[in-house]
């Protein structure tokens, strides 16, 4: 009898335990999506319902004004189209050049393969700022200062080392016997990796690369010094700029705003669970 | 007809020519340098290059606006300037504050997030997905969306501070000298947590059953159990978590920035804003690549004396 009291106190226990850790969890989301929650909220409202003595949390009257003006009294659709091209081509660039440097130090035992890994990853330590002076320099010197190339190569500073370390990850996972058959059947060491390593890690490829292209559209600090120009400026930069000094275009800059993280969530959602899983073994192993 | 006869490899598969001569060479010794060599020269390029200019440019005279000036060598003069100026060590001290705070509240809230979703209830699964979300937003927008939310006239959080009954009216966080840095302070935990419960559910999921077993047996509580099994369990995971986010918290001015630019006055000037506006507002390279390289040098020793001090208490 005390046995059984006992055993039904501790599921009560466990129940209370239970219920208090989802009320905090769902605590912890709210803090975590109400600013976006709100964000959007904003861009649906009529500036009226924005600027106004009393706070409205629901909006009185759903517009799209907003995204309207946006898209269509600024030149936002440039800098989306400026930061799309950026993006591109920084994915394109660290695809390659990334994937064929984790094969390498994944699969070959060379002297100094773990030296490298820590050199990429020191790399990706080095403070933005101090690369972003000489770049502006030595940039205009080569004629890349405020073009859409340009920046791709100074993005791929701090992405590429980051796509070296989550594809090695993914590399490890691939059980080299499958290789060796393959060898063994004739494939060179080129074809044993196109034709039988590159098919098993294709999920973790594009779950890199969204990863990498996520960073390249939202990067900020980069495109603010080495743009001058729309004919470069990506979106980051054209949003802040639309900040005047009084008067704040909020309505307009909330719309920005959630056209601009779509993008991201979209194929966040889309790519989230092999990502987390490269991002926590590329993080973590270090 | 007979030299047709005996080329059985025309002009037709140019490609499958390039793939086989590639696939010979694949066999060489040197293919996985081969493979390297991209990513090096990339790097080399658009890093250790720059890096080395811009060591060299902290030596010497480099304004914009100031071309008469040219570019000599000036030796230490960018250094000396650098440490005789209040402005600096004002900035490093919000930068260590900034840091920090930040480290501390991002762990501490990644922390219980992971802990409370590692206990595996019906839409937790969704919620750590959820929870994700911020780290994946821009700063840009990220620091705007909370300028507005704390905005002194229209902000929400003001309205729903004041109704709860905890601020008698709507206050300017960002105006205020003692409320700037707390405030830039809660939206970059609010980005920068999620980076830790991610890492911290990562490494809770790792840890083996039968540990927390054996503790329970020998009659350890669940205090005890989570000092003695889960922390030491997630230690590495921690050590690697808070140097690399210790490194982008010093590193990037962005939300900074934009959220307060520095100010009021100088109250959230930490040192990578100081560099960047050196740069972006005086147009003095050399003065901005001195405050870039010293951060850069107190990086590195943090890094190196964080994971050395963390392998020896390990042992």
């Amino acid at each position: 009898m005390a046995r059984l009291r006992n055993v039904s106190s501790m599921s009560g226990r466990k129940r209370i335990g239970d219920i208090l850790a989802t009320i905090a969890v769902a605590a912890i989301v709210a803090f975590s999506i109400f600013p976006i929650a709100w964000t959007l909220l904003v861009s649906l409202k009529p500036e009226e319902d924005i600027v106004t003595a009393t706070m409205s949390y629901i909006p009185r009257r759903v517009t799209f004004e907003n995204y309207i003006a946006i898209w269509t009294r600024s030149n936002f659709p440039i800098l989306i189209g400026n930061s799309a091209v950026v993006t591109t081509i920084t994915v394109a660039l660290c695809t390659i050049v990334g994937t064929l440097a984790s094969y390498a130090v994944t699969r070959f035992r060379f002297a100094g393969r773990r030296r490298l890994m820590m050199f990429y990853l020191v790399v990706r330590m080095f403070p933005a700022v101090m690369i972003i002076i000489p770049l502006f320099v030595i940039m205009r010197g080569f004629g890349l200062l405020d073009s859409r190339l340009g920046l791709a190569l100074a993005y791929a500073t701090f992405l590429l080392p980051v796509f070296i370390w989550m594809m090695k990850g993914f590399f490890e996972a691939v059980p080299a016997d499958l290789e060796d058959a393959a060898r063994i059947d004739g494939a060179s060491r080129l074809g044993a990796m196109v034709r039988v390593v590159l098919p098993l890690v294709v999920g973790g490829l594009v779950a890199t690369a969204v990863f990498i292209a996520i960073g390249a559209w939202n990067e900020f600090l980069f495109a603010l010094m080495l743009t001058t120009s729309t004919g470069s400026r990506t979106w980051p930069v054209g949003l802040q700029l639309m900040v005047g000094e009084f008067q704040l275009p909020w309505g307009s800059l909330a719309a920005g705003g959630i056209i601009s993280i779509l993008p991201v969530m979209m194929l966040f959602a889309i790519v989230q669970r092999s990502m987390v899983r490269g991002l926590t073994a590329g993080a973590v192993k270090s | 007809m007979d030299g047709v006869a005996l080329n059985p490899a025309p002009k037709a598969a140019p490609l499958r020519r390039l793939a086989d001569a590639v696939g010979d060479i694949s066999e060489s010794r040197y293919w996985a340098w081969y493979l390297l060599a991209p990513s090096l020269v990339l790097i080399c390029a658009v890093v250790l290059y720059p890096t080395l200019w811009g060591i060299g440019l902290s030596f010497r005279e480099m304004r914009l606006n100031r071309l008469d000036l040219g570019t000599g060598f000036v030796g230490l003069k960018h250094y000396q300037a650098m440490l005789d100026d209040p402005v600096f060590w004002l900035s490093l001290r919000n930068t260590i504050v900034w840091t920090t705070g930040a480290v501390i509240g991002e762990l501490a809230l990644g922390l219980a997030a992971a802990l409370l979703i590692n206990r595996d209830l019906p839409g937790f699964r969704l919620a750590s997905v959820l929870i994700l979300l911020p780290w994946f937003l821009p700063n840009v927008v990220a620091g705007h969306m909370w300028a507005l939310m704390l905005d002194p006239r229209l902000g929400v959080i003001n309205d729903l501070l004041v109704k709860a009954g905890l601020l008698t009216g709507y206050k300017a966080w960002f105006a205020d000298p003692d409320t700037a840095l707390a405030s830039a302070l809660v939206v970059e935990i609010w980005h920068g947590f999620p980076f830790f419960a991610l890492l911290l559910l990562a490494g809770l999921k790792a840890i083996p059953q039968d540990l927390y077993e054996a503790a329970a047996i020998d009659g350890a509580g669940a205090v005890r159990q989570f000092r003695h099994v889960t922390l030491p369990q997630l230690n590495t995971i921690i050590v690697a978590a808070v140097v690399l986010r210790v490194i982008s918290l010093v590193n990037s001015p962005d939300i900074i920035l934009i959220l307060t630019g520095g100010g009021p006055g100088r109250s959230t000037l930490v040192l990578s804003l100081h560099a960047f506006l050196k740069v972006n507002k005086e147009f003095n390279f050399g003065a901005g690549s001195a405050i870039a390289v010293l951060l850069f040098i107190l990086l590195m020793a943090f890094s190196y004396l964080y994971v050395r001090l963390s392998n020896v208490m390990k042992d």
